[in-house]
């Protein structure tokens, strides 16, 4: 009897669009979320919407330990073994193919900067990562409109201080690491704030 | 006279969550649990006897949450560092991986456990035999509990009693209360009739004593006794209401509580199904999860939410910001668990039989099984760490690379450690899948704060869990959490039906 009950409510359980996930990429939105759009409570940032290129160098670097192993970078540290045990480059190869499925949604703003300085500490940062912020695969700038804005203020203070782009094999990273240094924690927070005003529509704007 | 006595403070007064008899509802009422642990099971065998029409859904491959016994071959879950566990097939030797002892006091899950019939043995948290051991004293030699325990003792006895008797200590007391105190103070600390601290029997023998008259152990230097971290919190650990004698666990492993719980309502709990949104509206509730490749969609009157809440704060929602707040803002524990097989019960040879070694390296303590006495291989708890940077480093690590940590470390405890283990399996909670943390990292402010909101629901749907308790890592608290939750549900069920028939 129990189990005709039970069955009968999950029977009433209506299909929808066949889940793209394959089995065994199932933990991936443990961490990132829904359709992988971050979760800032155990500071997973947000995969929707990032480039495939991107992810592949990411996971690869992961995998290589040139992210992830600084004492300081525990999210990173959370992240590393999971990559290390994707098992080959075919397997790495059908997590980003995973990861390109996930439809981004706008993220919220979660700080409060100067957009107006935060433009001008910007202009250095167009070089690679574009006017708008939507990246450059040449130069392996990411896009940095769309990101959980709480993501770019921890990364910016990673590269300043050393726990990330500092391995001899993370060539990008290094780049990065120069204009990272540039920044004190206000600046961070003020550039961050320009680029969510690039981001997000304006009715969500929290440059007030 | 029972009363009486509560109002005058002589018996607790609890204010505990009272189990429930739920009003049948003739399968008339659907409701979707989410999380087959220890709340979300209990809340289900109780709203299934009502006739409520449950449903659990289950995004691991087992049912019981945090509530983990390892045997051989299980599966250990965790992400980056998955384990099968390689312990011989043997009934005694297992580890309990999160839940692993039950004080009296905690009587839901008692009643649980002798309602269905899981079979119950003593625990031992204190043993008096067992190792202290901290690199701060004694060129971090290990003496056994009882020494440092009762020179400790006797020292501040004697230091009281003196201050007492030179009318140092202005305590308000004539002299027949005097004469009392240091009576006390004697018996306390084992002083001789001058209220001298001499040593005492407490501490052991220095020889046997049985045949030959017995020798006492010299007075341990009080000034090496307080380097030792050890009077900070540990020496004090079994005092702990939650602690304390008389403690129990199930016999054949702690998930024997899931085991029983699931023989009454495994037909409603389906694994594999992971949660993607969870969205309130009027009178009900709509969760899509995803099952074997396949994304679906169920509606039921009520949910019963125990995912933990920072994993809950990733999937799709709806809930107001002065609810979902609170996913972000209480953290989540990093507890670390370390089991050892060993090829002897060589600590029965050191006389001790169950109980907690403690050390103030990262592995923190040494549990030896209380079941299995005098059979030949027992399962250590080698490393149980409470301090959130101890499990972050035994976390970074390989599964190999921590055991031979716990190993290393366990040899200032133990020195002929390392030839008697045989394999070991470890869980750090915070990189557990579809866990990603232990108990919620509660603070009073933070209770002042967000409790009472996430206790009270939004809509139909209830957080439920040892998060949503004043006991957050303890299955009792889980289990409160749960009949405080489906008592509000049959609270509001007879309101409609009252509504209905008026």
């Amino acid at each position: 009897m129990r189990t005709s009950v039970a069955l009968a409510l999950l029977t009433g359980a209506a299909s929808l669009a066949a889940a793209a996930t394959p089995d065994e990429f199932g933990y991936c939105t443990v961490c990132h979320g829904t359709n992988g759009n971050g979760n800032v409570a155990i500071r997973a940032p947000k995969l929707a919407g990032l480039p495939a290129w991107y992810v592949r160098a990411q996971l690869d670097s992961f995998r290589a330990g040139w992210r992830g192993v600084a004492a300081a970078d525990a999210p990173g540290r959370e992240m590393q073994p999971v990559a290390a045990a994707l098992a080959n480059d075919a397997v790495t190869a059908r997590a980003v193919a995973y990861v390109a499925t996930f439809e981004p949604r706008a993220p919220a703003s979660s700080i409060a900067g100067d957009t107006a300085r935060g433009s001008v500490l910007y202009a250095p940062c167009a070089a690679c990562h574009g006017s708008a912020g939507s990246g450059d695969e040449a130069v392996g700038a990411p896009a940095l409109t769309g990101q959980n804005d709480w993501y770019l203020v921890a990364q910016l203070h990673n590269y300043r201080d050393g726990l990330r782009g500092t391995h001899p094999g993370d060539a990008r990273g290094a780049a990065m690491r120069p204009f990272a240094a540039a920044l004190d924690d206000a600046a961070i927070v003020d550039v961050v704030a320009y680029v969510n005003a690039m981001t997000l529509p304006p009715v969500m704007r929290s440059d007030h | 006279m029972f009363r009486v006595g509560a109002a005058l403070g002589w018996v607790p007064a609890f204010a505990a969550a009272e189990r429930p008899t739920l009003k049948p509802v003739a399968g008339k009422r659907t409701v979707v649990v989410l999380g087959a642990g220890i709340s979300g099971l209990v809340a289900t065998y109780e709203l299934s006897r009502a006739g409520y029409r449950c449903s659990v859904l289950e995004a691991s491959h087992r049912a019981g949450g945090r509530n983990l016994t390892l045997r051989r071959g299980d599966k250990v879950d965790e992400l980056g560092h998955g384990q099968v566990c390689p312990f011989d097939d043997d009934p005694d030797l297992y580890l309990n991986a999160g839940p692993a002892r039950i004080p009296s006091v905690h009587e839901r899950l008692l009643e649980y456990c002798r309602e269905l019939n899981v079979e119950l043995s003593p625990f031992v948290n204190d043993n008096h035999s067992a190792w202290v051991q901290d690199d701060a004293m004694f060129d971090g030699k290990p003496l056994r509990n009882r020494e440092y325990v009762t020179d400790a003792r006797g020292f501040m006895a004697e230091l009281l009693a003196k201050g007492i008797q030179s009318h140092r200590i202005d305590a308000q007391l004539d002299a027949l209360d005097v004469e009392r105190l240091l009576g006390f103070l004697r018996a306390y600390g084992d002083l001789d009739d001058q209220y001298l601290y001499r040593g005492s029997s407490r501490a052991g023998y220095r020889n046997a004593a049985m045949i030959e008259a017995p020798q006492l152990k010299g007075v341990l230097d009080i000034r090496e006794l307080l380097k030792s971290s050890f009077w900070r919190s540990d020496m004090h650990f079994a005092e702990g209401q939650d602690q304390a004698p008389m403690m129990m666990e199930p016999v054949g492993g702690m998930d024997k509580v899931v085991a029983a719980l699931m023989a009454k309502v495994g037909k409603s709990v389906q694994l594999n199904a992971q949660v993607e949104s969870v969205m309130v509206r009027d009178g009900a509730v709509d969760v899509v999860y995803r099952a074997r490749g396949e994304r679906k969609r169920v509606s039921a009157d009520y949910c019963l939410n125990c995912i933990p809440m920072h994993i809950l704060n990733g999937i799709d929602n709806n809930f107001p910001a002065d609810y979902s707040g609170a996913f972000t803002a209480i953290g989540r524990g990093k507890l670390f668990k370390l089991g050892l097989q060993s090829r002897e019960r060589f600590w029965e040879r050191e006389q001790i039989y169950g109980g907690i070694s403690w050390t103030a390296q990262d592995i923190t303590q040494i549990w030896y099984p209380a079941h299995g006495i005098h059979r030949r291989k027992g399962v250590l708890l080698a490393a149980y760490t409470f301090d959130p940077a101890a499990g972050e480093r035994f976390a970074d690590l390989a599964p190999a690379e921590r055991i031979e940590r716990a190993i290393s470390q366990g040899e200032k405890v133990h020195p002929n450690y390392r030839q008697f283990i045989e394999c070991g399996v470890s869980v750090a909670w915070h990189q557990m899948n579809h866990m990603l943390g232990c108990a919620a990292e509660w603070t009073e402010p933070l209770y002042q704060r967000w409790f009472a909101r996430l206790q009270a629901p939004v809509g139909n749907h209830y957080l439920i869990g040892d998060q949503v308790s004043r006991h957050p890592g303890w299955q009792e608290g889980a289990i409160h959490s749960a009949l405080h939750a489906i008592t509000d549900i049959d609270r509001r069920e007879q309101a409609t039906r009252a509504g209905a028939v008026a």
